[in-house]
């Protein structure tokens, strides 16, 4: 199959290259066993969980079909040469599924004729281990279902897709049944567990203690931008990183049975009330409550997992970001391609989709243009700079336009900023270009080095939360305009 | 030279520069026009010396800038149709390179590319008028930042000029010196703030009626060679932005902030203390109340300190005391429409300041001849005296202001109710120029006569319904005031025919309003336009005895006519169109209520005016009848229509029109 498994060859990348990862040397991803991996390693699509399952399929056949059945087996060789979309492969999956319920049919029609038989009394061990054969079976025809659908999404053909490192020891379990008593923590498993864990995002995170505790004088390093004015000294707080297949991740919470991902875990659970009765109890339908330790908790602050990145915990100078919506939008803004452009203007291009809509708000509005071309939405800020700048003054709209409209100004000021932004731009990647790809990108770490990330990290590509359509006067410090004032400008 | 000229004439012997210094002291447009009229020599002298050159058609612009090769300063602002492309072809190919100044007030259809092309053909352009062009806008003002030398511009009532407007000046022009944007609505703190900083040399500086607020003031106040600043109607600026003000340079002249209701008249102390040296201060319409404080604060000016204008004001015979005991040099006072203003004060004022010369009284109802005694005794050289409404007044204080105050040369007796006899008594004054005894029904042929007989310089004259005044006065008057330019004859109405034929025979007549005289028919009309060939206004609403042959006469005759008023008149479709083809100067016509003018007349006669028309007032149920081109077309040449729906009224004089009638006169 032909599945990139970036998740996996990162860390074994920042393994290898111990020097130059940032990531990977000092956080096993099972430093703590007790929290349950990440499910969202999965779950930045169906696809993901498709290619999660299918690898672990084949790594764990071994242990599933211990107790399973031998035909399984003999299929696994072809689901191996599952390169692509492929008929035959899927005709051969198809069949396998097929098979499978028969003997899961069988299985159970056994069952009624021994109940029939009225041998209860002396079988009941037996009939135990038949139950959790057919759970067995089931579960794993859900997920041969799923992943033979998978293969069927176009958007995802040819994506790398993420998935664990082989032979974490994955130690939590899941209420699944069919669990085997076997020490292997399978990959198998971990995508059960995936499917099913209702745990809180904090739980998704591949926790990591900070390290660097005992370095007093970083803390005189860390600036005071850094968010809200929140100075903790390192230490003081514990450091989590998220996987950017986590952070991308649409959603994170998934049907167990038909599959479906789901952002939060309480729609999870109303989704779950369409599956039977067992699943509308309170019980179920309440909040999986947390384990209640009596400590309080530690101050969790956020490192993003892109190397060089200022938010990132090796950074000589890291900020933590302070929720994960922070990393989320951080990790969106700053490392990501912007693929939401803006329907009005045509021009400009958000990775957040919030932001696109704060843009779009305002779009068109942005009507204060200086000669220099840059352009201001308010007018006390374009005559700011007009008054600061000698030689410059307000624009006004193109001259032959007889109707001089604020949306031709707009267009005009538009195109000017695309010019002076160009050089720079690496969000400029085409449209069609898919995250999963630059992801690939990411991995390329000679794009983007921080340096080149530090000279062009205007607006949009900041990582404070704010509005990112607010262009700084400095991007337009490269404008090949006639005017002396472009240092000036850029130090504004 | 002629060589037609014969041999022995003195112009073959005088050099050029001999005959423009005789040019040179002839001052009087006419003599000169005599002048040039004479010989090719003087044509030339004059061509060379002529510095001033005011444009009535745009057709000889092109040719008049092409023959006077050194003019220095340009009125367009009554050249009819002037347009962008007209002044593009006047001003290419260095026509204009001597100019300085152009005026092109009301210009409306001048727009950035007329501005662009004068911005470019005239490098030595120092000053700019663009009042009252309510197209100009940002970009026009931005054609004229290309004149870096700009010093003085004027954008007052440019309504579309904003912040970016005044932004693209400030930055183009940092030299400006002389700023009026008054009534350019737009503008605001941040574009004065602006302004203040790229215009360091700004020395008179008017912001009245903008919506500027103590932040522009503090900006304002930064300017340290700000001589005369005005911010007449500014109510957003309180007593704190004046604070600013003060700010130690004692830089300041004159100052206006008339009409600013936030502002207190303690709110001027700082201003005062600021600045010892003001010579102007106008606070007219501003606080009811004079607090003691700021009028004890007036002792503290120089004796530069000339002119003092409080009117509306609330201000007792005290308050006056201490006015004349502070100031003691004034020159000027205006006191108009003060409540509180008795003899008594005025006896006070005046009588600390002998050095008066205006005086301004209007609507101060209270006085009575007592006033004028001490005005008379104390002000020998008082040259204005403003006394509308001061309708308690009599022949007797006026006998002793024509006695005593001989440099008398405007009176205004609108509404006073005076007689003969007091008109006699002023006759005395031989140097009087206007005068205004309007509403003053028992004004006869006989008053007129006496002040026809002794003051020969007379210029204005108001007879605004004074029913007693007929024929035979217009007669003495003409014999008497052959200079008389402005004539208001308005429901007098017992003028007939034979009172025009007499003012036919004033030539230097320029303005007259005849509303109302239905005695007067095309005759009358006919030999006014024949003889005062110099005519500019002409109001004839309701003058509906005048019938088609007036109106030919008029579109034959009267060439110069700018501006006319023929509401309700029996004009019919020909009559209009030929009379605003004809005239060709025509710039503001008043047509409401032409009963025999059909669709198609109106549509005709309006395009046959439509590029020289800048004001035109029409009934408003035209506004659906009129072809939308025709309308179109009108306004697309900065023509502003304005559109009446007043009934029609013959007999009626509203008391509106008794108010509205008496334009202002300026005051000081």
């Amino acid at each position: 199959m032909d599945l990139k498994n970036t998740g996996v060859s990162i860390s074994e990348s920042s393994s290898s290259k111990a020097s130059s990862s940032s990531v990977m040397p000092k956080t096993p991803r099972n430093l703590n066993p007790n929290i349950p991996f990440s499910t969202t390693q999965f779950g930045t699509s169906n696809l993901c969980f498709d290619s999660g399952a299918n690898q672990s399929f084949h790594a764990y056949q071994p242990a599933l079909g211990m107790q399973s059945l031998p035909l399984y087996h003999e299929n696994k060789n072809k689901d191996h040469q599952v390169l692509d979309w492929d008929p035959r492969v899927m005709l051969n999956n198809l069949s396998f599924l097929e098979q499978k319920i028969h003997q899961v049919q069988d299985v159970v029609r056994s069952m009624i004729c021994r109940r029939e038989e009225g041998q209860f009394s002396n079988q009941a061990n037996e009939l135990a281990a038949q139950q959790q054969l057919v759970t067995a079976d089931l579960t794993s025809i859900i997920i041969q279902l799923i992943s033979t659908a998978g293969t069927l999404l176009p958007s995802f053909k040819n994506s790398s897709l993420p998935s664990n490192p082989p032979g974490g020891p994955m130690g939590s379990l899941i209420g699944s049944e069919f669990r085997s008593d076997s020490a292997k923590a399978s990959e198998y498993e971990e995508l059960i567990k995936g499917l099913s864990n209702a745990g809180d995002e904090g739980d998704e995170l591949i926790k990591y203690v900070n390290a660097c505790g005992g370095e007093g004088t970083e803390s005189v390093l860390i600036e005071d931008d850094a968010m809200d004015g929140d100075n903790l000294p390192p230490g003081s707080y514990e450091v989590l990183q998220l996987e950017k297949e986590e952070i991308l991740a649409p959603h994170t919470h998934f049907c167990l049975i038909c599959g479906k991902g789901f952002k939060r875990d309480a729609n999870l659970r109303m989704h779950m009330r369409g599956h039977g009765d067992e699943y509308k109890t309170p019980a179920a339908l309440a909040k999986p409550s947390k384990e209640v330790s009596l400590e309080p908790a530690p101050i969790k602050r956020y490192s993003c997992p892109f190397r060089g990145c200022k938010r990132n915990k090796e950074h000589k100078k890291f900020q933590p970001l302070k929720t994960i919506l922070c990393v989320k939008n951080h990790y969106k803004r700053s490392h990501c391609d912007k693929s939401y452009t803006c329907s009005r203007c045509n021009n400009k291009k958000f990775s957040v989709i919030a932001d696109l809509k704060t843009h779009e708000k305002h779009c068109g509005r942005d009507k204060w243009l200086c000669s220099c071309g840059t352009t201001f939405s308010r007018k006390d800020k374009l005559f700011g700079h007009v008054a600061l700048f000698q030689g410059h003054t307000p624009a006004l709209p193109p001259v032959d336009d007889a109707k001089v409209s604020v949306v031709s100004d707009q267009v005009q000021g538009n195109d000017l900023m695309n010019e002076g932004s160009i050089g720079f731009n690496f969000g400029s990647t085409s449209d069609d270009v898919s995250l999963l790809d630059i992801k690939g990108a990411d991995d390329d770490r000679g794009f983007f080095s921080p340096m080149n990330f530090d000279s062009c990290n205007f607006g949009g590509l900041d990582e404070f939360p704010r509005p990112a359509f607010e262009v700084s006067e400095s991007s337009f410090s490269m404008l090949p305009g006639s005017y002396n004032y472009v240092r000036g400008n850029g130090e504004t | 030279m002629n060589p037609n000229q014969p041999p022995t004439s003195i112009l073959t012997v005088l050099s050029l520069d001999l005959l423009i210094q005789i040019i040179d002291h002839l001052l009087d447009p006419s003599d000169r026009k005599a002048v040039r009229l004479v010989s090719h020599a003087f044509l030339r002298a004059e061509s060379l010396q002529r510095r001033t050159l005011n444009v009535l058609r745009r057709e000889a612009l092109v040719s008049l800038l092409r023959r006077y090769g050194a003019i220095e300063r340009l009125d367009l602002s009554l050249c009819a149709g002037i347009d962008d492309s007209s002044l593009s072809l006047a001003v290419a190919g260095g026509a204009a390179a001597t100019v300085r100044k152009v005026r092109l007030s009301r210009a409306g259809a001048v727009g950035w590319r007329g501005l662009a092309a004068i911005a470019s053909g005239c490098p030595k352009l120092e000053a700019v008028d663009l009042s009252h062009c309510v197209g100009v806008g940002d970009r026009e003002a931005a054609a004229l930042a290309g004149v870096p030398g700009l010093k003085e511009l004027k954008l007052d009532k440019c309504l579309k000029v904003t912040d970016v407007g005044l932004a693209k000046v400030a930055v183009g022009c940092p030299g400006l010196e002389t700023l009026g944007i008054k009534w350019c609505l737009e503008i605001s703190d941040v574009g004065i703030e602006l302004l203040v900083k790229k215009c360091r040399e700004l020395k008179d500086l008017d912001v009245s009626y903008l919506k500027v607020t103590d932040k522009s003031l503090q900006a304002i106040a930064t300017l340290w060679k700000l001589k005369v600043f005005s911010m007449v109607g500014c109510n957003f600026v309180t007593d704190e932005g004046l604070r600013y003000l003060n700010n130690g340079n004692n830089s300041l002249r004159e100052i206006n902030v008339s009409r600013s209701h936030n502002l207190t008249s303690s709110g001027l102390v700082p201003v005062i203390e600021g600045h010892k040296s003001l010579e102007k201060l106008e606070a007219g319409y501003c606080f009811y109340d004079l607090e003691p404080l700021f009028l004890s604060k007036l002792s503290g000016l120089t004796y530069g300190f000339r002119t003092l204008k409080l009117d509306g004001s609330q201000i007792s015979a005290s308050s006056l005391q201490i006015i004349g005991a502070n100031c003691k040099h004034l020159t000027k006072i205006g006191l108009s429409k003060c409540g509180g203003v008795t003899d008594e004060g005025v006896s006070e004022l005046v009588s600390s300041c002998g050095d008066l010369d205006t005086v301004d009284l209007t609507c101060c109802h209270e006085l009575t001849d007592d006033s004028l005694i001490s005005i008379a005794n104390s002000c020998s050289k008082l040259e204005t005296l403003l006394l509308e409404s001061c309708s308690l007044i009599t022949e007797k204080g006026l006998n002793l202001i024509g006695t005593s105050c001989s440099n008398l040369q405007k009176i205004d007796l609108t509404d006073c109710n005076i007689t003969d006899t007091a008109l006699k008594g002023l006759s005395k004054c031989s140097g009087l120029m206007f005068l205004k005894v309007g509403l003053c029904p028992n004004v006869s042929d006989k008053g007129i006569v006496y002040i026809a007989s002794s003051c020969r310089k007379l210029r204005e004259l108001d007879l605004y319904r004074c029913i007693a005044v007929g024929d035979k006065g217009l007669a003495a008057l003409v014999a008497g005031c052959k200079e008389i330019k402005k004539l208001n004859l308005c429901y007098c109405v017992r003028i007939t025919d034979q009172g025009m034929s007499h003012l036919s025979h004033l030539e230097e007549l320029t303005d007259i309003e005849l509303r109302g005289l239905f005695r007067v028919t095309s005759l009358g009309i006919t030999a006014i336009a024949i003889g005062c060939r110099s005519l500019v206004e002409l109001d004839m609403k309701h003058c509906y005895s005048v019938d088609d042959a007036g109106f030919l006469a008029l579109a034959q005759y009267s060439e110069y006519l700018r501006q006319m008023n023929i509401t309700n008149c029996q004009i019919s479709d020909v009559a209009l169109r030929l009379l605003l083809r004809n005239l060709r100067y025509l710039q503001d016509a008043k047509l409401v209520h032409l009963p025999n003018v059909s669709k198609q007349g109106w549509d005709l006669a309006l395009r046959a005016c439509f590029d020289k028309l800048k004001k035109v007032k029409l009934p408003s149920e035209l506004r659906y009848i009129l072809s939308p081109v025709t309308i179109h077309m009108l306004q697309i040449r900065g023509c502003r229509i304005r559109w009446i729906s007043k009934p029609l009224s013959r007999y009626e004089v509203p008391l509106q029109e008794i108010l509205m009638g008496q334009k202002p006169q300026p005051f000081f």
